[in-house]
């Protein structure tokens, strides 16, 4: 038996215990589909009206304040579980940065509201010649394989 | 200069550019790509528009959100060397959400967008355009389990992928969990020679005790010839650990076992004590042979870069509303290769923002300062911005110059400015218009201007953002 089937004959047997073996799922109630009201808009603060914890993240609400610190680091929370973000937002709120090969730049989109911290601001293609080769791995989270094909007009 | 180009698999690859000498890069039009997800692209698209009809003789209840949003754009460029571009696309972005589809915990997800030149081809083609995501999803009532089955972006554990494919992820009531997922990878590739992956599967298994941890295991792996000939085959672990009320853990770590190296690694303290203080400060590396193995951008394969490259970066953020209105931001960071080149890097980022109006307007201010080893690499930035919204309309501002250490295209200035105005012309119906001036090293002037319209419909309330 090659190694590719051990791997999935692991996460099998591994599914299988924790669904049939553990009294299968969680009798915690799931965080709501949809936010149950409207959303004011600009930038919300979960804390006005919400305390402890999440039943979507099962983390504070303080851990998804959406700060600046949050902002930066929201991959890593997204990596652990996206059912609370999509409480609030569409599924397209994710997609308005990393996109497939959108042509349109994030800030072009949002000329409207410059609030939010839309990527490449300005005439990017000078800036990311910079900060592509100090820091690559932050552009290769969007551009490694997901990419605009006016890349190739200089990257050959 | 075009030039049409057919391999031996039957892709297709275009190939047009135009040459400018002043500029010293190749500047023209993009080329085509060829998508490994294109293939199941019909299937997927089938799939996920005829599944939401099973539900609809039963589903007087469903909860519907349709959202269209147009740009109509005008923009003129002047090349350092006297060329002029004039373009006009218009775009639509296209996004429909059905829940509650037959009474059950069921929804449909739709995201797409296509492009149509009014004047000269601002692509390849007259036209493009891509469907984001199409899936069914299933949210069960309990234990946040859920299911996906058709296009859709997905992170998890190790995975930050758009795939074609099926998920599934449930918790059981001691807090152990397991998701697992499969299916043809939506990527694009520009790299001469080198497809995205024919398959992706993999899964997370994991911990979690609500407000105190969750800690989690992954594995991915692509089928595919990326770099070395290899598959892309990925082991990785999250942590977040809340070891005190206001003092978290994050951890996030991925080895590449095709290329045997550490791919990414980060870990970081935050402390939020309220809701008008947040502090975090970590250590994040990751190396260009673990990170890039799988890239099909030529910006992340040699010679463009050294793949013995790594990168160490030191990093800390302060977000503190001092006085109920006002935030101030300020950030930090140092990067650290083990390259002579590019070299190391210092930046400093400090910014304020008045919040006003009820909270629907926003003014700011920031400076960031780049300081590096090598010249080439040093810039500095300032930006400033205001919104104001008295009743149906709103009026945005927005200036940004950069100034260069070192010359580039013999300048070493950057500036635009961006004036927005909108009205909301019915409740699901908004207009704005954006006019945009730019000068640059890239561009001599550039001249653009935008109009948007929004149509938001739903059939009940509720938050999306």
């Amino acid at each position: 038996m090659n190694r590719r089937a051990h791997i999935v004959n692991l996460f099998g047997a591994v599914l299988l215990a924790l669904l049939f073996g553990c009294s299968a799922v969680s009798q915690a109630p799931s965080v709501p589909p949809k936010h149950p009201e409207d959303l004011p808009p600009g930038r919300v603060d979960c804390l006005e009206c919400h305390k402890d914890v999440s039943t979507g993240a099962l983390k504070p609400y303080a851990s998804v304040r959406h700060s600046r610190v949050f902002i930066d680091s929201h991959g890593t929370y997204a990596r652990q579980g996206q059912n609370l973000c999509s409480s609030c937002h569409k599924p397209e709120f994710c997609q308005t940065c990393h996109a497939g090969k959108d042509e349109l730049k994030p800030n072009t989109k949002m000329g409207d509201r410059p609030d939010r911290r839309a990527p490449h601001r300005g005439d990017y293609l000078i800036a990311h010649r910079i900060d592509g080769r100090l820091d690559p791995g932050s552009c290769f989270r969007c551009h490694g394989n997901k990419n605009d094909s006016r890349c190739k007009q200089c990257h050959r | 200069m075009s030039k049409i180009i057919v391999d031996n698999n039957g892709d297709i690859w275009q190939n047009s550019f135009i040459p400018n000498s002043v500029l010293g890069v190749r500047m023209g039009r993009p080329t085509t790509v060829v998508t490994s997800g294109k293939r199941l692209l019909p299937a997927v698209v089938a799939i996920t528009l005829l599944l939401p009809l099973l539900f609809a003789g039963t589903s007087p209840a469903a909860d519907v959100a349709l959202s269209s949003k147009t740009y109509a754009l005008l923009y003129q460029r002047e090349l350092p060397g006297g060329e002029k571009n004039r373009y006009a696309p218009l775009y639509e972005y296209l996004s429909a959400d059905a829940a509650n589809l037959g009474g059950q915990p069921v929804a449909f997800h739709f995201y797409g967008w296509g492009r149509m030149d009014l004047a000269e081809p601002s692509g390849s083609e007259r036209t493009s355009g891509e469907i984001g995501s199409a899936y069914m999803e299933y949210l069960h009532p309990q234990g946040n389990a859920q299911a996906k089955l058709g296009r859709f972006f997905l992170t998890e554990g190790a995975a930050m992928e758009t795939l074609d494919g099926a998920f599934v992820k449930a918790t059981t009531p001691l807090g152990l969990g397991v998701s697992v997922y499969g299916g043809a990878p939506v990527e694009y590739s520009i790299l001469n020679g080198t497809k995205g992956g024919s398959a992706l599967y993999g899964g997370r298994v994991f911990f979690v005790q609500a407000g105190y941890v969750e800690i989690g295991a992954s594995y991915l792996r692509e089928n595919g010839t990326f770099q070395e000939g290899e598959d892309r085959e990925l082991y990785g672990g999250d942590l977040w650990l809340r070891v005190a009320p206001p003092v978290e853990l994050t951890a996030q770590a991925t080895y590449n076992r095709s290329v045997r190296e550490m791919a990414s690694q980060r870990y970081a303290v935050r402390i939020v004590p309220g809701a008008t203080f947040d502090v975090s400060a970590g250590y994040e590396s990751y190396t260009y042979k673990g990170l890039f193995q799988s890239t099909l951008h030529p910006a992340f394969v040699f010679p463009s870069v050294d793949n013995n490259d790594k990168v160490q970066t030191i990093f800390g953020i302060v977000d503190w509303a001092f006085v109920p209105g006002w935030t101030l931001e300020v950030a930090g960071k140092n990067i650290r290769h083990d390259k002579s080149d590019p070299g190391d890097a210092y930046r400093g980022e400090v910014g304020l923002r008045y919040t006003y109006n009820e909270k629907k307007d926003v003014a700011g201010f920031s400076a960031a300062f780049l300081a590096a080893d090598r010249d080439e690499n040093e810039y500095r930035e300032f930006r400033g911005f205001a919104t104001y919204s008295p009743s149906k309309i709103r009026l945005a501002l927005d200036a940004l110059t950069q100034q260069y250490k070192q010359e580039i295209f013999g300048k070493k200035n950057a500036y635009q400015v961006v004036a927005s105005a909108g009205y909301q012309v019915l409740a699901a119906l908004q207009l704005s218009g954006d006019l945009v001036y730019t000068q640059s090293p890239t561009y001599r002037k550039d001249y653009a201007g935008l109009l948007r319209a929004t149509v938001e419909l739903g059939t009940s309330t509720g938050g999306k953002k």
